[in-house]
């Protein structure tokens, strides 16, 4: 009766907006409590991020992100995209597609994505009469496109909670990513054929002129690819070696961030988000190690056996779950609280560590834009001056061409570990 | 009052902000000069990697403390948007009261946590004779949960005399 009361206590004051980092927190403290272990023992799990090696690796990345996002280099990228694929029709969306897939991986944040690309991609989409609504509903989906690129926040997140090997879910989401932004460019190109959309002809000297002007740029992600995959660094060595380069070239170089005024406030805000993250992930391991103790995975996993016999029954199950969680939760307390749990259930299905993830993160990325309380719609609406209706209606056809997509991920493992097998 | 309130937190935030900017700047020089070492010199320092992760945690706290500030500690608000005007202020003072007392507790417990690194002598890296005593970089994480509790009463305290709050945006966004 006391459990009954506490848990629907609980419940109550996290839908009504209670810090998760708190919730998870009295969860703990309180399972320990009851189970007469000193809850101390909160705290050495807490301690634990700090023999973290890839630990360094979030405020790195997340500095690095939100320098890109408040120096001009979304408007840089965009132009080196425009003057690539601009001459395609339906070439624009493209350049939508791509450059928020690229913005996304490196600012690891959705949020991040459409508020400054979103808001540039917006009117141009506009002006060169692409119908509102699907520009709309263009940019809302790719807030989260790329979150399967490296170097993911959230895929680092997802490493480390599931102590699966971080540069190998790097090598795995580089396919399904490409798959998602391939299906969604031939459905905006199939989509916008036969209306009056300009396309911008292809100039050589001003494609070279727009790669020239990002030259500092444009090799970043070949810097972190390469380096991780060629194996000459670790993701956390990358996220040194990102920070210092995209800090000497936004500041010095190119001299978008002034560094008396700007640099001090992006420090700040990068990482008042490391903190909020921290703390949930801190508060997470407190609780994992109390699930995992009092065998939570496996009476979950008994109790399911009796309905979800074979792989493929479990597989939609996790999908539906997950693209709810993904509505309604935020990416990263999903993975911290409920990658514990279903891993362990996962590998009793016969499910690869390494797919669940890529399983894992293309729900949260949908789920996102999912309405009716997907975060980036809110965002959108908030951005574009929209009601959030419009955008409920606007992302629906994309949405669709996402579930097929995760589908097709779902069910094609080898998509996923083709690279690292 | 309301004078009181608000210079306490902004001296706070002054602080926060310049432990930030400081540890930042540091955190970037040498984790890139670790790297730089290791793969042109392969020597680097022994204590640098512990170091870092050290940092992070600090950073992260005071961090947390100033999300705390700011309204951005990452939640689920779903029915608060549906509650009745009315309702509003009470549902909050709930919902902080309680994030108090879990932080209260939290800190207790890291404080009980430091306080038997204190007295094993603990170790965590030396640098070159001089030993480094764990401690001194565990006690970011009481603090760090004390911090968060005060904020959360300065939240509290403001909203009963009236001190301007932050506007509340959509989360994610600036």
């Amino acid at each position: 009766m006391l459990t009954f009361f506490l848990v629907a206590l609980i419940i109550l004051l996290a839908l009504y907006g209670t810090p998760l980092f708190a919730i998870i927190s009295s969860i703990a403290l309180m399972a320990f409590y009851f189970a007469d272990i000193d809850v101390t023992v909160v705290i050495i799990e807490l301690y634990r991020l700090a023999s973290q090696p890839v630990l360094l690796a979030i405020p790195l990345f997340t500095f690095a992100g939100y320098l890109l996002a408040e120096s001009n280099s979304p408007t840089r990228l965009i132009n080196v995209a425009k003057a690539l694929f601009g001459w395609l029709p339906g070439g624009l969306s493209i350049v939508a597609l791509l450059t928020c897939a690229v913005f996304t991986a490196l600012t690891g944040a959705s949020g991040v994505t459409i508020i400054a690309l979103g808001g540039l991609l917006y009117p141009i989409l506009i002006k060169e009469k692409y119908p509102e609504k699907f520009s709309l509903g263009l940019l809302t989906t790719s807030g989260s496109l790329g979150l399967l690129f490296p170097p993911s926040l959230p895929i680092i997140v997802y490493g480390m909670i599931s102590e699966v090997s971080i540069d190998k879910l790097f090598l795995a989401g580089l396919l399904p990513g490409t798959l998602l932004i391939v299906m969604l460019s031939i459905y905006s190109v199939f989509k916008v054929r036969g209306q009056k959309i300009e396309t911008t002809p292809f100039n050589f000297r001003k494609a070279l002129r727009a790669i020239r002007e990002a030259a500092w740029e444009l090799p970043l992600p070949i810097i972190i690819l390469g380096g991780i995959y060629a194996g000459f660094f670790t993701p956390t060595e990358a996220a040194a070696i990102t920070a210092f380069y995209v800090l000497v070239v936004e500041v010095v170089i190119y001299r978008d961030i002034k560094i008396k005024t700007d640099l001090p406030r992006v420090m700040r805000d990068s990482m008042v988000l490391v903190g909020g993250i921290l703390v949930i992930l801190g508060a997470a391991l407190g609780m994992a190690n109390y699930m995992i103790d009092a065998e939570i995975p496996m009476k979950i996993l008994g109790f399911m056996q009796q309905f979800i016999t074979s792989k493929v029954m479990f597989l939609i199950a996790l999908n539906i779950f997950l693209l709810i969680v993904g509505a309604l939760m935020d990416i990263f307390s999903a993975i911290l609280v409920v990658v514990p749990l279903i891993i362990p259930i996962a590998e009793s299905y016969g499910v690869n560590s390494i797919h669940l993830g890529i399983i894992f993160l293309t729900n949260l990325e949908i789920g996102y834009s999912t309405p009716p309380v997907g975060i980036n719609l809110f965002i959108s609406s908030f951005r574009f001056e929209k009601p959030v209706v419009k955008l409920y209606s606007a992302s629906v056809p994309f949405l669709i061409i996402l579930l097929i997509a995760l589908i097709i991920i779902t069910y094609v493992p080898e998509l996923s570990l083709w690279f690292v097998e | 009052m309301v004078k009181l309130i608000q210079a306490v937190d902004k001296s706070l935030a002054l602080v926060e902000n310049y432990m930030i900017v400081a540890i930042v700047t540091v955190m970037v020089l040498m984790a890139f000069l670790q790297v730089f070492l290791r793969n042109f010199f392969d020597t680097g320092l022994l204590w640098g990697d512990i170091f870092l992760r050290h940092l992070v945690l600090w950073v992260g706290f005071i961090g947390a403390s100033l999300a705390t500030r700011d309204e951005k500690h990452i939640n689920i608000d779903a029915l608060s948007r549906l509650a009745p005007e009315k309702s509003v202020p009470y549902i909050r003072f709930l919902v902080e009261s309680f994030t108090i007392v879990v932080c209260i507790v939290l800190a207790k417990a890291a404080w009980n946590f430091v306080a038997y690194e204190m007295e094993d002598n603990s170790i965590l890296f030396n640098v070159g004779e001089t030993a480094m005593p764990a401690w001194i970089f565990q006690l970011i994480i009481p603090v760090g949960f004390g911090l968060i509790a005060f904020r959360f009463f300065l939240k509290i305290l403001g909203r009963i005399f009236g001190v301007p709050q932050p506007e509340k945006t959509s989360p994610e966004t600036k």
